[in-house]
């Protein structure tokens, strides 16, 4: 039956600084091209990853290698500009459990109300901004499946994919640009008063 | 008798306001969404709250109410 859209109102995207280059690095999980592009634009970076953030996808990727299987979740925060430029913070990150093997992994039905729960839980209002999973020993790529996904749910400018292999302890950032999934430049951000993050 | 409710795009913050009849899917209100939003509807899950709609289901099987706030939630596979 066919629906009918009676108004609809776009998001205002906020102005706010980034995070200072002195609360921003690299990650000691980055492959050679990433650590590559993030030093090219590291005082313009498209994407900023909030150090907990980065340690919780870190931590579950970690325990998805132990029990052999992949792991995904949500990239939360926000899109924001500053002197004409855009970019996206992760703040933090959602998850449930997962329908997941080897080579395959994405939300158990189950587990949805669980991550409802998590998103209601967030003291910010959020935005996905992208999701990360894992390629527990086959290295950082997006699949055909994972190429899929981001066509399907995550093809806006400020939408990233995120791939870690534990095994190898690599990461890799990725966006679409005209229909390619291409490398994305990240940094690794932490807040004021928080210790020097060395990832 | 017709209702109508907010849904917004979890992805972008965005939100739009659709009319929906007693006997329309859920799965038809995922499309209209998505469709509006430039998605691949199959990609996606709608919420009321912490409950999960089930596609098959009809808006008034979920109950959904006049000014019900819906939140469209991708659901990603990855590989
Ligand atoms: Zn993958």
């Amino acid at each position: 039956m066919p629906t009918k859209i009676t108004s609809w109102s776009e998001y205002q995207v906020r102005e706010r600084p980034p995070p200072p280059p002195e609360r921003v690095s690299s990650h000691r999980w980055f492959t050679e091209d990433m650590d590559h592009i993030y030093r090219e634009v590291r005082d313009e970076l498209p994407l900023y990853v909030q150090r907990t953030a980065e340690e919780k996808m870190r931590n579950h990727s970690l325990a998805g290698m132990r029990a052999s299987h992949e792991v995904m979740g949500l990239l939360l925060g926000g899109r924001f500009t500053w002197q004409g430029r855009e970019y996206a913070l992760v703040r933090d990150v959602a998850t449930t459990e997962l329908e997941a093997s080897e080579y395959h992994v994405r939300f158990h039905e189950d587990g949805m109300e669980g991550l409802f729960e998590s998103l209601d839980d967030l003291d910010f209002v959020y935005s996905i901004v992208g999701w990360y999973h894992s390629h527990p020993g086959i290295g950082c790529f997006m699949s055909d499946t994972d190429v899929r996904t981001q066509e399907g749910s995550f093809n806006s400018p400020h939408h990233s994919a995120l791939v870690l292999d534990p095994v190898r302890r690599e990461m890799e950032a990725y966006h679409m640009v005209e229909g390619n999934v291409v490398l994305r430049a990240l940094g690794i951000y932490w807040d004021l008063h928080q210790d020097p993050y060395r990832g | 008798m017709e209702i109508e409710v907010t849904i917004r795009n979890a992805e972008n913050g965005s939100v739009l306001n659709m009319e929906l009849d007693p006997n329309t899917t859920i799965e038809d209100v995922i499309e209209g969404a998505a469709e509006f939003w430039h998605k691949e509807a199959g990609a996606y899950v709608l919420r009321r709250g912490k409950k999960l709609l089930k596609g098959q289901s009809t808006v008034a099987d979920a109950g959904l109410k006049n000014e019900d706030v819906l939140e469209l939630i991708p659901d990603p596979e990855g590989g």
